[in-house]
C-alpha cells in the first residue's frame, strides 16, 4: 500500500472531516467540518490572521524602555511621596523597606520616527521602526507577583487552569494549516529567572487538541515526535500501513466512527514529523534575512531565531506564536541586567516587524510586545549613581502592538511625571486582550466555553477594545 | 453542552409531538426552567446585582408578580396577556427578549411549549437537583428478566418495544470488567478460564476476585485524586515538593478495606472533629490542604489565604453538591440559587486552621498546620518520652516544693546581690569597633556590622543607630533549640511606634522562611517574643501589655526554660516581669535549621528595627531568674518571695538545677525523634473561629458584613443539634433524606463505568447542568445507595455492593458491537441500548503496555516515583534542574505513582487527558489528537514495552510466526485475532524482519531504548521486527479501546 493508499482505503473523508480544530478533536465531533474553530466566520471582519506575541517574561522596567520621566530623573533619590503612591500596595520584598528612594532612569531616551515616539537609547532597532508601533504606556494589571501575573495575561485569570489566549483562539477560529498545530510556543534558552509552565499555554477545560504545543531547539523539536531511536521513517511508514489495515478490519467489524477519526490523527502526526523538522530548519533562509535579524539568529533556541521561526511559521498560517523571552526581573542590578535583555531582543524585534511587513504580510499579523507588570518608580535595595533595583509595578507599564490594523506611530495612554500612577486612558490586561481578539475578528463576549455550567470566556466579565489605537 | 441542548430537544419534541400531550404532563423543573435559565436568568434570576427591570424569572412569587414596567410577565391561563410571550415575540430590536446583543434566542419549540405552559395554569416547581429523592417504584417492562432493578429502568426509557443487546463476547466483558474494577486487564489465561465457563456466577466470581484485589483501591483512588486535586508539588513559581503521597496511601487503602463511603467523606471533611480523632482519621483531612501553594516571596499572605479557602469552598460544590460555587464568591449566582453571602456563610466553615497564604521558600517546611505521621513504634517511644517528661517535671516541681525549707535558710541570711550574670555565651557593647566588627567581651564571637548602622551615644557608650534595613549579624551564637534553655538581653530605643520592627531575631527570614527560629519584636510598641518552627500552626508566642516608650531606653530581656510552652517563656522590661498575653501556645517541632546569624535591626523581607537604637547585647544558655534580669538592668532587685525562690532553685540549689539538666536531656530526645518523623499538613480546627466576612468582588482586601457558618437554604439548614463547624457540616451533607450528596456521588460511579454520568455534566446539578437521562434511575440508585436495600443486598453507603448491582446488570454487560443503525440513532449511546466502548484513560494505556509486557513493578503505595520523562522539561522551571529520572522497580510502577510537578505534569499523561492536577476535577476530557499517536507510538516507555512483549513473543509464544504472533495478539488485546489479522501482522514481520536483517545496526539501536533488557538470547532483527509488531498492537483499537 502507497501512501495514498494508506488513508485512501477508508473512503470516509477523512483527510478533512473529521479533522476539527487543527488538533482535530473529539472523536465525534466529525461534523463540526475541516478545521474549523466554532465560529467559522468569525464575529466581524478581521484585520488579523494570526498572532505573534513576544512576551517579554519577568516585567521589563517601562522606566527605561518606553515611559520617558524627567522629572522622576531630576527628583532621584527623594523619597517618594505619600501623596503619589497613596497607600497603593506594594510585594512583600520591599513593603519593609525604610525608605522608598525614587530612581529615574540613567539611560537616555530620544524621540524616534516621523511620530517622535520617546523611546530609550537602550533600544536603537526598535526605534528605527517606531513609525510602524503604537505603544501603550498605560497598561495595569491586578496581580502584583509573577506567577499569578503572567498566567493573568495568557488566560485571563490569575488562577491556574483557564484555558490559555492561544487555546481560545485554536477553538474560536481552527487552524488554517493541516500540517502543523494552531497554537505553538517558543521559549528563549538560556535566560530563565522566572519559571515557565506548561499552564500558561495549557487549554484549561478546553478540548486538548488546543493546547499549545512547545516547539525546541534540538533533536526533538516536538514532544515525542522523533521516531525512536533506530526506526527509519520507511519502518515507521511500513508499520503505520499495516496498523491502518488493522484499523480497518476492526471498523468493518465493529462500525465506531471513532476508530477512524482516530486513523486520521495518526495521519497528521506522521505529515508533523515531517512539517515540524520542515520549519525548524532554518537553512533555506537567504544570508540578507540573517544580516536583518542578526548574528544571533544563527544560533538555534535565542529569541533572534525564534523571532525568525516565528514569520515562518506565520508564513504557515499557524494561528498563535507565542515567545517567551525571561530574564527581566531585575530586583536589582537593573541597568546591567536590562542593557543585556534589550540587547537580546531589539534587533530581533524590529527584523521581525520589517520582514513581516517586506512580505506584506504585516497587515494581517498582530505582534504584541510586553510583560506580566511593570517596575517601581524607587530602588529596591540600595540607589546609587550607577546602579538600582527596581520591584514590581502593576499600576504602570508599556507595552508595544504593531500590524494588522493597529494605527502605527502612536502612543496612548499617560502615566504622572514620577512614572507611578496612570493620568490618562487606563487599559487593563482585559482590554488588551479584547482588543486582540476584536483585530482577530471576534467579538470577546461572545468567544465563550461553558465549564461547569458557566460560560467562561479569555476577558473574564470584563475588557473594552481599545477603539482610538485601531486604525 | 450540545447533548443538553439535545436532550432538552429530545423532550420538547415528545411533548409537542401530535400536540396529544395534555398540559399536566409538562413539568416545570425538567421543561420550562432550563429555557428559563439559559435565555433568561442572568438579568433576571438569583443575582440582585445583576438583575433589570426589577423581574425574575427563578421564584414562582417574582414570576408572577409584576416588574417595575407594572406589566406581568406571567398570567397563568393567559398566554397571550403574559409579557413574557409578548417580548419574546417582539419584533422591535429595543423590545425583544432576550436582547440582540446577548446572542441566545429560544427555538420556535421551544416559545410553544413556554406558551403552552402558561395558557395550562403555569404550575411551577423547584429545580429536580433541590428536592431530596424519593424512592422510586421499578418499573415492569416487557423485556425485563434479570430483575435487577437498574436494566428495569433502562428498558422502560427505551420504550416497550426495544431489548437491550446482547452480551458482550466473555473475553471483552472480562477485559472491560477487568479495567473499570482495577485499572488492569486481566490475563489471557483469566480470559481463557472465563471463556470457557461465561456464566452469571462464574462472571459474579471474578466481580468478587476484583473488587477483592489491592488493584481495585489504586484504580478507585486514580478518580480520587482528581477528584482532590492531588498533586505531589505546591503548584506556584518555585513548585515545591510536598510529600503528601501518605495521604494518597490512605485513600488506596480505605477503598481496599471497603471503608463506608459515608465514613471516608466524613473523615475527609472533618476527620479531625471527630471524638478521640485517631492519626488516620486526621490524616484523611489532608484532602482539604490539597490546593496549589504559594512560596512566592512578597506575595500578600492574606491574599493567597483566601485563594486556599476557596478552593476547598469550590472542591466540596463540585465534589460533594455538583454545584458550582466559584460563581457565587464575586457576586450572587447568576443560575443557581446561591447568594454571595451564602458562599461565604460556607467559606467560614472551612478557614479555621492556623495556616499562613505564604508557603515556606527556604528549607522544606509542611505548611502549617501538620499531623506527626509517627509509626506505632515511633508513637510509642514518643508517649514513653512525653510520660517521662512529665514525671520529670512534676518532680521539678515536687524538688522546688521541697526546697522551701533551704530556701528559707538562704534567704534569712539577706540575698547576695549578684554583680554578674553567669551563663552568658556573647556579651556585646557595641563600644568600639575593630577591623570592621565588634568584639564580644565573652568568648571569640563578632558582630559584623551590614549597610553601615551608626555609632551614636548610648545607654552605656555607644549604642547602635540602626535605619530599618542596616543591622549587625552575629555568626556562631545562639543556635539553640527548642528543648535548651536559653534567655537574651538588651537595651533598645525606639524612635516611633509601628505595627511591625524586628528588634532582632535569629532565622533566615520572615515569612518566607515560616519565621522558623526565635525573635524579639517590637508590635506598635509592645515587645514579642517568639519561638517557631513555622508561623503560625507550629509556634509561641507572647507579647507584653506594657510598652516601650519612644525615645527613651528600656530594658529587654526574656528567659525561656525549654519546655516548649508559653508559661517557660517570661519576659522583663526594665528588670521587672512584665505581663503578657500568649499569642500563640503551640510549638512542638524544632526551631532550628542550618545555623542562621543572630541579627539585630533587620530581616529579609521583613520590617526592621526604623531608627531604633540597641546597646549591651547579651546572651545566655541558660534561663535567668528575676533577680537576674534586674541585675542585668541595673534596677533594684526584686524582695518578693516568689523571685527570690526562682532566683534560689535556678543559681543556688544544686539539686533541682541536676533535675533541669536531666530534664533536659529528656526534652533533647524527645525533640530529636520528633524532629526526625515527617508531618503532614491536615485541618486542625482553631479553638475560636476566624472571622468571616462577604469579601465584596471577592477581594481578600474588601471585607463587607460579617457572616457565620450556615449552608445554602436551598440545600436544607444544619440539622438540629449538628455543632457549627465541619463535622456539623459532614452531618448536613450525609443526611439521607440531602438533595444532592446521593445522587452526586453515585452519578459519579456510573461515570466510572460507562464513561458518562446519567448527568452527564457530572460536575454540575445546577440549573445549567445537564439534565438526567434517567431520573428516577439516578433517584432510585441515589436512595438505595445512602438508605441501602435489603433485599438486593446493598448495604447503606457501601461502595461495593453499589458498584457489583451496576456490573452485574444487563445494561452493564451488553455488547458494544452493534449495527451502524444504531450508532446513527445514539450516537452518544445516550440511552444505553447497547454496551459501554471508550478510549482508556492516560493512566490504564500506560499501565496495560507494563503490565502485559511483564514489565509492571505491582507494588502499592509509597513516596511518588519518576519514570521516564523527556528531557528540558523540568529545566525550565525555578531551580527544577535536571529531571532526576528513577531507577530500576521505580520506572515500572502504576501510573497513579508517578510523580506529579503541577507545573510539568507528566507530558505523556497530559496528552492523554489527564486531568490537570490544579483544582478539583470529576470528569476528563476525551479527546483525540495527532500528539497522542506520537505519545504511543514513540515514548521509550511504550517502545520499551513493546520490546518486551517481543521477547514475551519470543520466548512463550510456541514455535511459528503464526502462533507467535496470535500470542502477542492475545496478550496485548485480550482476544484471539480473526485469520485476516494474523496475515496482515505476518507480512508486518515479515517487512520488518527484511529491514532489520538489512540492518542490524538499525535494530540494536532500537533494542537499547528502555533499561530494562529483555530475558533470554535473540537475533537483534528478530527481536526488533517483533517490536514493532507490538508497537502495532499498542496502538491497536482492539488495545487503546475498552469495547
Amino acid at each position: 500500500m502507497n501512501r495514498r493508499e494508506f488513508f485512501g482505503r477508508f473512503g470516509l473523508g477523512l483527510g478533512g472531516a473529521a479533522l476539527s480544530g487543527l488538533m482535530a478533536g473529539d472523536a465525534r465531533a466529525g461534523a463540526a467540518g475541516p478545521f474549523s474553530g466554532i465560529l467559522p466566520a468569525g464575529h466581524l471582519a478581521p484585520k488579523a490572521k494570526r498572532v505573534i506575541y513576544l512576551f517579554m517574561s519577568g516585567g521589563p522596567s517601562q522606566l527605561e524602555t518606553f515611559d520617558y520621566k524627567p522629572e522622576l530623573v531630576k527628583r532621584t533619590g527623594e523619597d517618594l511621596p505619600a501623596s503619589v503612591r497613596m497607600g497603593q500596595r506594594l510585594t512583600g520584598m520591599s513593603a519593609q523597606q525604610a525608605t522608598l528612594p525614587m530612581a529615574g532612569s540613567i539611560f537616555k531616551f530620544a524621540r524616534a520616527g516621523q511620530s517622535g515616539t520617546w523611546i530609550s537609547e537602550l533600544l536603537p532597532w526598535t526605534a528605527k521602526v517606531a513609525d510602524d508601533l503604537c505603544v501603550i504606556r498605560s497598561l495595569h494589571t491586578e496581580a502584583i507577583n509573577h506567577d499569578p501575573a503572567i498566567t493573568f495575561f495568557q488566560t485571563g485569570s490569575q488562577i491556574a487552569g483557564r484555558p490559555s489566549f492561544g487555546s481560545w483562539l485554536s477553538y474560536g477560529l481552527g487552524s488554517a494549516n493541516q500540517n502543523l498545530p494552531a497554537f505553538v510556543v517558543l521559549i528563549s534558552k538560556d535566560r530563565i529567572d522566572q519559571p515557565l509552565y506548561s499552564r500558561l499555554w495549557g487549554n484549561g477545560f478546553l478540548p486538548s487538541q488546543h493546547q499549545g504545543v512547545l516547539f525546541r531547539s534540538g533533536k526533538d523539536p516536538v514532544l515525542y515526535l522523533q521516531n525512536p531511536d533506530g526506526v527509519s521513517g520507511e519502518s515507521r511508514r511500513k508499520l503505520l500501513d499495516r496498523w491502518a489495515e488493522m484499523e480497518h478490519l476492526q471498523f468493518r467489524d465493529l462500525g465506531d466512527p471513532e476508530i477512524n477519526a482516530r486513523v486520521a490523527q495518526y495521519e497528521m502526526a506522521y505529515r508533523m514529523q515531517t512539517s515540524v523538522p520542515d520549519v525548524m530548519n532554518l537553512s533555506g533562509e537567504p544570508e540578507s534575512v540573517f544580516e536583518l535579524y542578526g548574528p544571533e539568529a544563527k544560533n538555534p533556541g535565542t529569541f533572534a531565531a525564534n523571532c525568525l521561526l516565528a514569520r515562518r511559521l506565520a508564513e504557515r498560517d499557524v494561528r498563535f506564536i507565542q515567545l517567551y523571552h525571561p530574564g527581566w526581573d531585575q530586583h536589582g542590578g537593573l541597568p546591567g541586567g536590562i542593557r543585556r535583555q534589550c540587547g537580546d531582543v531589539d534587533r530581533a524585534s524590529y527584523a521581525l516587524i520589517t520582514d513581516l511587513k517586506q512580505r506584506g504580510m504585516l497587515d494581517d499579523t498582530l505582534v504584541i510586545w510586553g510583560g506580566e507588570f511593570g517596575r517601581t518608580n524607587y530602588s529596591q535595595g540600595k540607589l546609587t549613581a550607577t546602579d538600582y533595583g527596581r520591584d514590581h509595578h502593576p499600576r504602570c507599564f508599556s507595552v508595544w502592538m504593531a500590524g494588522a490594523g493597529i494605527r502605527g506611530g502612536v502612543s496612548h495612554g499617560r502615566t504622572d511625571e514620577f512614572g507611578y500612577n496612570i493620568v490618562e486612558d487606563p487599559v487593563h490586561v482585559h482590554d488588551l486582550q479584547a482588543t486582540a481578539l476584536h483585530q482577530l475578528g471576534i467579538h470577546h463576549e461572545r468567544l465563550t466555553f461553558r465549564f461547569q455550567g458557566r460560560d467562561y470566556r479569555l476577558t473574564d466579565v470584563h475588557g473594552n477594545v481599545i477603539q482610538p489605537i485601531l486604525s | 453542552m450540545a447533548s443538553i441542548q439535545l436532550l432538552q430537544r429530545w423532550v420538547i419534541a415528545s411533548l409537542l409531538v401530535g400536540g396529544t400531550i395534555g398540559a399536566a404532563e409538562i413539568e416545570f423543573a425538567r421543561d420550562i426552567q432550563p429555557i428559563l435559565s439559559e435565555h433568561c436568568y442572568s438579568c433576571h434570576g438569583p443575582s440582585t446585582t445583576s438583575r433589570k427591570a426589577g423581574l425574575r424569572l427563578d421564584v414562582q412569587e417574582g414570576a408572577l408578580g409584576a416588574g417595575k414596567s407594572g406589566k406581568l410577565a406571567i398570567v397563568p391561563g393567559n398566554a397571550e396577556q403574559s409579557e413574557l410571550i409578548r417580548r419574546l415575540g417582539s419584533a422591535d430590536p429595543d423590545e425583544v427578549m432576550p436582547p440582540p446583543e446577548t446572542g441566545k434566542k429560544p427555538s420556535a419549540d421551544q416559545v410553544r411549549l413556554l406558551k403552552r405552559w402558561i395558557q395550562s395554569g403555569s404550575r411551577w416547581g423547584q429545580h429536580w437537583a433541590f428536592v431530596p429523592p424519593a424512592l422510586p417504584a421499578v418499573p415492569k417492562p416487557r423485556y425485563w428478566k434479570s430483575g435487577n432493578p437498574i436494566d428495569a429502568f433502562v428498558l422502560a426509557q427505551l420504550g416497550s418495544a426495544k431489548r437491550l443487546a446482547p452480551p458482550a463476547e466473555p473475553g471483552r466483558l472480562l477485559r472491560r470488567l477487568s479495567l473499570d474494577l482495577t485499572g488492569l486487564p486481566p490475563t489471557p489465561q483469566e480470559i481463557v478460564a472465563f471463556e470457557g465457563r461465561p456464566t452469571r456466577e462464574h462472571y459474579l466470581q471474578e466481580v468478587q476476585r476484583l473488587v477483592g484485589s489491592p488493584r481495585y483501591g489504586e484504580r478507585m483512588a486514580t478518580d480520587w485524586l482528581d477528584l482532590a486535586r492531588f498533586a505531589d508539588t505546591h503548584g506556584f513559581q518555585a513548585d515545591r515538593y510536598r510529600p503528601v503521597w501518605p495521604w494518597r496511601d490512605w485513600v488506596i487503602g480505605a477503598f481496599n478495606r471497603h471503608l463506608p463511603f459515608d465514613q471516608f467523606v466524613q473523615w475527609q471533611v472533618a476527620g479531625d472533629l471527630l471524638p478521640n480523632a485517631t492519626q488516620e482519621q486526621r490524616l484523611a483531612t489532608t484532602f482539604n490542604r490539597l490546593h496549589l501553594q504559594n512560596e512566592e516571596g512578597g506575595i500578600v499572605e492574606e491574599e493567597y489565604r483566601v485563594a486556599y479557602n476557596v478552593d476547598r469552598v469550590n472542591t466540596f460544590g463540585t465534589a460533594f453538591l455538583g454545584m458550582t460555587f466559584e460563581c457565587s464568591r464575586c457576586h450572587d449566582h447568576k443560575y443557581d440559587p446561591i447568594s454571595q453571602k451564602e458562599f461565604y456563610q460556607f467559606f467560614a466553615f472551612f478557614q479555621n486552621i492556623d495556616e499562613s497564604g505564604q508557603s515556606v521558600y527556604f528549607g522544606d517546611i509542611m505548611p502549617v498546620p501538620t499531623l506527626l505521621l509517627s509509626t506505632t513504634n515511633q508513637e510509642t517511644q514518643l508517649q514513653g518520652l512525653n510520660a517521662r517528661i512529665q514525671t520529670g517535671e512534676g518532680q521539678l516541681q515536687q524538688m522546688a516544693e521541697a526546697a522551701r525549707p533551704a530556701f528559707v535558710q538562704w534567704r534569712s541570711k539577706g540575698v547576695p546581690q549578684p554583680s554578674e550574670v553567669s551563663g552568658a555565651v556573647a556579651r556585646f557593647s557595641f563600644d568600639g569597633m575593630v577591623s570592621n566588627a565588634f568584639s564580644s567581651t565573652v568568648g571569640t564571637h563578632r558582630a559584623q556590622p551590614f549597610e553601615g548602622p551608626q555609632s551614636v551615644v548610648g545607654r552605656f557608650g555607644k549604642a547602635l543607630q540602626l535605619s530599618g534595613e542596616n543591622g549587625v549579624s552575629m555568626p556562631g551564637i545562639g543556635h539553640f533549640s527548642r528543648a535548651d534553655p536559653f534567655s537574651l538581653a538588651l537595651w533598645i530605643r525606639p524612635a516611633l511606634h509601628l505595627p511591625r520592627q524586628t528588634v532582632i531575631h535569629h532565622s533566615s527570614a520572615w515569612m518566607d522562611a515560616g519565621s522558623r527560629g526565635y525573635e524579639i519584636l517590637l508590635e506598635d510598641g509592645r515587645i514579642a517574643v517568639g519561638l517557631h518552627h513555622m508561623w503560625p500552626g507550629n509556634a509561641l508566642k507572647v507579647r507584653t501589655r506594657q510598652m516601650a516608650p519612644v525615645g527613651g531606653w528600656t530594658h529587654v530581656a526574656f528567659a525561656y526554660d525549654g519546655s516548649s510552652r508559653a508559661s517557660g517563656l517570661k519576659v522583663y522590661l526594665d528588670g521587672k516581669r512584665a505581663e503578657v498575653e500568649v499569642v500563640r501556645d503551640n510549638l512542638w517541632k524544632d526551631i532550628t535549621y542550618g545555623q542562621p546569624n543572630l541579627t539585630i535591626g533587620q530581616r529579609m523581607r521583613d520590617f526592621g528595627f526604623k531608627q531604633g537604637q540597641v546597646d549591651e547585647l547579651q546572651v545566655f544558655d541558660r534561663t535567668i531568674s528575676p533577680v537576674e534580669a534586674a541585675v542585668l538592668a541595673g534596677r533594684e532587685l526584686p524582695t518578693d518571695e516568689d523571685s527570690q525562690f526562682e532566683h534560689f532553685l535556678l543559681t543556688q540549689h544544686a539539686p533541682y538545677r541536676a533535675a533541669v539538666e536531666s530534664l533536659l536531656k529528656l526534652r533533647r530526645e524527645q525533640n530529636a525523634l520528633v524532629t526526625s518523623i515527617p508531618d503532614i499538613m491536615v485541618m486542625e480546627e482553631m479553638k475560636t473561629p476566624k472571622p468571616a466576612y462577604v469579601l465584596r468582588r471577592g477581594a481578600y482586601d474588601q471585607p463587607g458584613d460579617s457572616v457565620t457558618m450556615e449552608t445554602p437554604a436551598v440545600m436544607g439548614r444544619l440539622p438540629a443539634g449538628a455543632p457549627r463547624n465541619r463535622l456539623g457540616l459532614t452531618q448536613w451533607l450525609l443526611d439521607p433524606s440531602h438533595p444532592l450528596m446521593g445522587r452526586v456521588t453515585v452519578n459519579r460511579v456510573w461515570q466510572q463505568f460507562f464513561g458518562k454520568g446519567l448527568v452527564e455534566t457530572s460536575d454540575n446539578f445546577g440549573l445549567q447542568g445537564a439534565a438526567p437521562t434517567h431520573r428516577d434511575l439516578l433517584d432510585w440508585l441515589a436512595v438505595s445507595f445512602v438508605r441501602g436495600n435489603e433485599s438486593l443486598g446493598l448495604r447503606p453507603w457501601n461502595l461495593q455492593d453499589l458498584q457489583r448491582l451496576i456490573v452485574t446488570s444487563d445494561t452493564y454487560r451488553q455488547t458494544s458491537n452493534v449495527k451502524p443503525k444504531d450508532w446513527a440513532e445514539d450516537p452518544d449511546n445516550r440511552w444505553l441500548a447497547r454496551g459501554p466502548a471508550r478510549r482508556l484513560s492516560a493512566e490504564m494505556l500506560r499501565d496495560q503496555a507494563l503490565f502485559a509486557s511483564g514489565l509492571m513493578v505491582d507494588k502499592v503505595g509509597g513516596p511518588s516515583v519518576k519514570p521516564y520523562h523527556p528531557d528540558g522539561l523540568w529545566e525550565m522551571t525555578m531551580g527544577g534542574g535536571h529531571y532526576p529520572l528513577g531507577k530500576g522497580d521505580d520506572l515500572y510502577r502504576r501510573s497513579l505513582y508517578t510523580y506529579w510537578k503541577r507545573t510539568v505534569p507528566p507530558p505523556s499523561m497530559m496528552t492523554l487527558d489527564a486531568a490537570d492536577r490544579s483544582y478539583c476535577v470529576v470528569r476528563r476530557q476525551a479527546t483525540s489528537t495527532p500528539l497522542q499517536a506520537l505519545v504511543l507510538l514513540n515514548d521509550p516507555q511504550m517502545v520499551e514495552a513493546s520490546r518486551h512483549v517481543a521477547g514475551r513473543m519470543l520466548r512463550e509464544g510456541g514455535v511459528g510466526a503464526d502462533q507467535q504472533v496470535r500470542y502477542a495478539f492475545a496478550l496485548v488485546t485480550g482476544r484471539r485475532p480473526t485469520q485476516q489479522e494474523v496475515s496482515v501482522l505476518r507480512r508486518l514481520l515479515e517487512e520488518q524482519l527484511a529491514h532489520f536483517q538489512k540492518d542490524i545496526v538499525a535494530a540494536e539501536r532500537l533494542l537499547k531504548v528502555g533499561e530494562k533488557p529483555v530475558l533470554g538470547e535473540h537475533p537483534p532483527a528478530q527481536l526488533a521486527a517483533a517490536t514493532v509488531l507490538a508497537q502495532l498492537l499498542f496502538n491497536h483499537d482492539e488495545t487503546v479501546m475498552r469495547r
